[in-house]
């Protein structure tokens, strides 16, 4: 047990049982008003099944997903690669065909976004900290919670199966539009797109279990004195993000069992009448802007839920290695629900060139410019946390300005294609390539890497390697750009993107030497990443322990009572929180760190702030 | 403590009239838009007769028979947001379809104008 | 249900206490139970299920150039010869609603730890549901004994079918589920599960207690809340 830990003796002295009905006549300083629930009982697993397998405890379940997703992760990785190598050096892989590079592209997209991204920031982190983070036991549904991890499980199974079915993976691209998706002429347009619309549905029939649980958890089940804006900002990246995918998954359900009857059934939700080969199919009367309509509803806001835990992960890094409290951690939050929410409201900006009706291209430009303002604000407050900080230039602070440079610059590419006139001529270009990686691709990813960086020590009590680790950064970061910078120029002279080969035009030769730089990029980057694993596995060997509180953080993961935490967090009593988590460098105080279980009392003599 | 207990009971649930009364309302409230149809009304005023009923008896099952009269604001607000964006999908979507029409009456039956 | 007492806390009433609630620490919905929490939740986010298939239906029942089916007749019964309007659907909609009336008594008499009767309204919802769920099927079969397929139909454009059979299939997948749980929990009541203190549920660590049946009331009246859609959107335009 910590020093931090032990010494908060005001626990016993405000507990519930001694505290009494009636409030104190004279509020003493430190009282935080009894629990309202009582303890949570917890299943405890006793075998290797219910323990490891089965388990229900939420830190066990967020390595699981987390596992998981890294797996489907290196697949996406290695279809990148593929998808490169045919780019960069047309033929270099002999038995690369036009169908197999669609399906490349689409398993490589659809992978990365929902079975990589969104599992790996809700189902790995979001399982991880929460409870940690509200002062919880455990998610408040754990069973449920074990249910959600082997439907994801399941869900990727499906979609791996689908590797190896008749005819392959959908290859129809990762939206999937129809009517083509679920036409013969199509990659995978039999048995591929049915498992992938089934894999979808489990995923979102599990998400949904999970997603429960997050919200409940962090709207019902706070310790004592952990308000909403006492909560790090990772929590309220993870809540909104849930709240989105509450929200927005079912319009990715009901368009998977509406195109999955078009499919099996031969109903024409999504299909016109079609001319296949000089005759008329037997579909006729459908909407596929419907699709897209219903697709991107679900599609906008899925592209904020692995943007929002992004950016809250990322501010409790900053913080945390600045030394600094965040800067306008209100705005914070509100920016964080002001994106959540308007991200409702701007899905048809990736439909300027559909055909809908062409109204629409004002109120959604309009939208989306307004959508970058709240997004604008939490950049700028990120670089005001970090002016004049006590900077650690440590491999997770590296991740962080990583990340705000490339999400400025992928933040900045939106703006361009936010507006319709300017959409037009870069849409289906790399220029949308190169923005989306940068975006959704690279920013998050950095800060998952900065996240794995800093949170290694509370999952395993062992310190990551830094060497290693600054390697890996400086690889990545380096590499990204060499490959997205020149994507933007490409898209420029209107290299189309989804082509198997770039054919002969003029302007397409003059971008050989360019892509095969970028493929040359891409192998390293892509190589870069195996770093991390084998920093892992030599960590977990013979790495620096890490014990308590390593970063001198204040948020309550770093105070459980054992590192790594066991099951129950947070030993007999569960923390009382009396302040936010980013009182850092407060003028008068012993330390530069005041936890979030510091007692006001304690602290009378500093300048800290009420929060 | 069993009188406390008492105590929570009562306050926790209402008198058995109210949900008799909501009972009653939404068979009369279905029965009125089951008229609509037998009338045979049409335009505008049988889509306001119809939206009217259905956002009553909408409206009554949720505030009685789902609490939602009775619970804390902080529920029903958090509740009730989201509808925000599923108006405005409606409101899009309204439009949409009638573009769709247009231009399906415009390109297949009139000829594209060309 | 009404306001919680909560030691150490002054509720406020109205916008004040949900400003108030907002701000507090542990909890947002100030005794709310988490399962009741978890199925508001859940609720709201089949309600965007069923607003995406409604919305779905809607563009494509308004952009069609092909004749809609005529509700009125498509859904009318023949009863001694003469046409009745959607009489089937009106006796569809009288059972769902009588059988929500049940759910509802059957919550009130569950907080006043009133096993029997409780139990008993439990599972006259049931058998309500069941009767819904027994209708519709019948429903279906006499659409389909008249030609109306999922992907054509006799009386106009195509998506009639595709939408009728996929948004009802829906419902009614949601009413089976409900009457499955609405006579587990007929059976939980009888056996007292939710008698002094309560017994521990399935897969759960949590004491069972009477405001399960308001969760599993609050599913059923959610339910009954899409079929009022359903009815206006479907049966009656």
């Amino acid at each position: 047990m910590s020093d931090e830990y032990d010494n908060n003796k005001s626990y016993q002295a405000q507990s519930s049982e001694t505290m009494g009905g009636s409030a104190p006549a004279s509020p003493d300083m430190d009282y935080v008003r009894p629990a309202e629930t009582p303890d949570q009982e917890l299943y405890h697993g006793h075998s290797f099944i219910t323990k490891w397998v089965f388990c229900q405890d939420a830190k066990v379940i967020g390595v699981q997903y987390f596992l998981t997703a890294v797996f489907t992760g290196i697949v996406g990785l290695i279809l990148s690669w593929l998808m490169r190598l045919q780019l960069g050096f047309p033929g270099a892989a002999g038995f690369m065909t036009a169908e197999h590079y669609y399906q490349f592209v689409t398993m490589h997209g659809m992978i990365m976004v929902v079975y990589f991204l969104t599992a790996l920031f809700l189902g790995g982190f979001g399982n991880y900290l929460i409870p940690l983070m509200v002062g919880a036991r455990d998610m408040v549904f754990p069973y449920v919670n074990m249910i959600s991890f082997w439907m994801f499980f399941i869900a990727v199974a499906v979609l791996m199966a689908s590797f190896f079915v008749p005819g392959g993976p959908t290859g129809a691209g990762w939206t999937l539009y129809p009517p083509q998706t679920i036409l013969p002429g199509t990659p995978g347009a039999g048995m591929g797109i049915l498992l992938m619309l089934v894999s979808l549905s489990l995923f979102v029939i599990g998400f949904t279990m999970g997603g429960l649980n997050y919200l409940i958890t962090i709207l019902q089940a706070r310790t004592r004195g952990m308000t909403l804006m006492r909560m790090p900002l990772t929590v309220w990246g993870i809540f909104t993000a849930t709240v989105l995918a509450m929200l927005a998954f079912p319009a990715l359900l009901v368009s998977a069992i509406m195109m999955t009857l078009d499919k099996i059934l031969g109903t024409s939700f999504f299909m016109p009448t079609i001319l296949q080969a000089g005759e008329v199919l037997e579909y006729g009367g459908g909407s596929p802007i419907l699709f897209q309509h219903l697709f991107w509803f679900f599609g906008h806001p899925e592209v904020y839920i692995v943007a929002l835990p992004a950016f809250g992960i990322v501010s409790d890094l900053i913080s945390v290695h600045s030394r600094k409290n965040i800067f306008g951690y209100r705005m914070m939050v509100w920016a964080i629900v002001g994106i959540g929410a308007l991200s409702f409201f701007v899905w048809a900006h990736h439909m300027y060139v559909s055909g809908m009706n062409p109204w629409f291209g004002f109120f959604f430009a309009t939208t989306t410019l307004i959508i970058a303002v709240p997004t604008a604000m939490k950049v700028y407050n990120w670089i005001l946390t970090l002016w004049r900080g006590n900077i650690r230039l440590n491999t997770v602070m590296l991740w962080c300005l990583g990340f705000i440079v490339t999400f400025v610059n992928g933040g900045i590419t939106g703006i361009f294609l936010g507006n319709v006139s300017v959409d037009v001529p870069l849409s289906d270009t790399y220029f949308v390539i190169a923005h989306f990686h940068m975006v959704m691709g690279i920013a998050p990813l950095m800060v998952i890497m900065g996240a794995v960086y800093h949170w290694f020590p509370l999952v395993s009590g062992k310190f990551l390697d830094e060497k290693l680790g600054k390697w890996h950064f400086w690889l990545t970061f380096l590499g990204a750009y060499s490959i997205y910078f020149p994507m933007h120029y490409l898209g420029f002279i209107g290299v189309p993107r989804r082509y198997f080969e770039m054919y002969d035009s003029p302007y397409m030769t003059s971008a050989v030497g360019m892509n095969e730089f970028i493929s040359m990029a891409a192998f390293i980057v892509g190589a870069a990443q195996f770093i991390l694993i084998y920093n892992i596995i030599r960590t977990l060997k013979v790495g620096k322990k890490a014990g308590q509180n390593p970063w001198k953080a204040n948020s309550l993961e770093w105070l459980t009572s054992t590192v790594p935490p066991e099951h129950g967090n947070f030993g007999e009593r569960l923390p009382v929180v009396h302040r936010w988590p980013y009182d850092f460098s407060v003028p008068g105080a012993k330390d530069d760190f005041i936890t979030q279980t510091t007692p006001p009392s304690e602290v009378v003599h500093t300048e800290v702030e009420k929060t | 403590m069993v009188k406390a207990e008492k105590k929570e009971q009562s306050a926790s649930t209402h008198k058995i009239g109210i949900y008799m009364w909501i009972w009653g309302l939404l068979f009369v409230l279905s029965f009125f838009s089951y008229m609509v149809d037998w009338y045979n009304f049409q335009g505008m005023l049988r889509w306001s007769l119809i939206l009217f009923f259905m956002f009553l008896k909408a409206g009554l099952i949720m505030a009685f028979f789902m609490h939602l009269f009775w619970e804390r604001y902080a529920l029903v607000n958090v509740l009730l947001w989201p509808m925000t964006a599923i108006a405005c999908f409606i409101f899009l979507m309204v439009a949409e379809f009638e573009y769709t029409l247009f231009s399906r009456a415009f390109y297949f039956v009139v000829g594209g104008g060309a | 249900m009404s306001d919680p007492q909560i030691e150490g806390l002054q509720l406020k009433p109205g916008f004040k206490g949900m400003s108030e609630d907002t701000g507090s620490d542990q909890t947002m919905f100030k005794g709310v139970h988490w399962g009741k929490a978890m199925m508001w939740i859940f609720l709201l986010s089949d309600t965007f299920v069923f607003s995406c298939f409604l919305i779905s239906y809607m563009k494509g029942r308004g952009s069609t150039l092909v004749d809609w089916p005529y509700p009125s007749e498509v859904f009318a019964l023949h009863v001694g010869g003469v046409s009745v309007p959607l009489l089937l659907i009106a006796i569809m909609t009288f059972v769902l609603i009588t059988s929500s009336g049940t759910m509802a008594l059957a919550v009130k008499y569950g907080y006043e730890k009133n096993r029997k009767m409780c139990g008993w309204l439990v599972l006259a919802t049931a058998l309500g549901g069941l009767t819904f769920v027994g209708m519709q099927a019948f429903e279906w079969t006499k659409l389909i004994e008249e030609g109306v397929r999922p992907w054509e139909n006799p009386f106009g454009a195509a998506q009639f079918g595709s939408f009728f059979f996929m948004i009802t299939g829906f419902h009614g997948t949601h009413v089976s589920i409900g009457v499955i749980f609405l006579f587990i929990y007929a059976y939980k009541v009888f056996a007292g599960h939710y008698e002094n203190g309560g017994k521990r549920g399935w897969f759960t660590t949590m004491k069972g207690d009477y405001v399960e049946i308001e969760i599993l009331g609050l599913y059923w009246h959610f339910v009954d809340l899409v079929w009022v859609f359903i009815f206006a959107f479907f049966y009656l335009w």
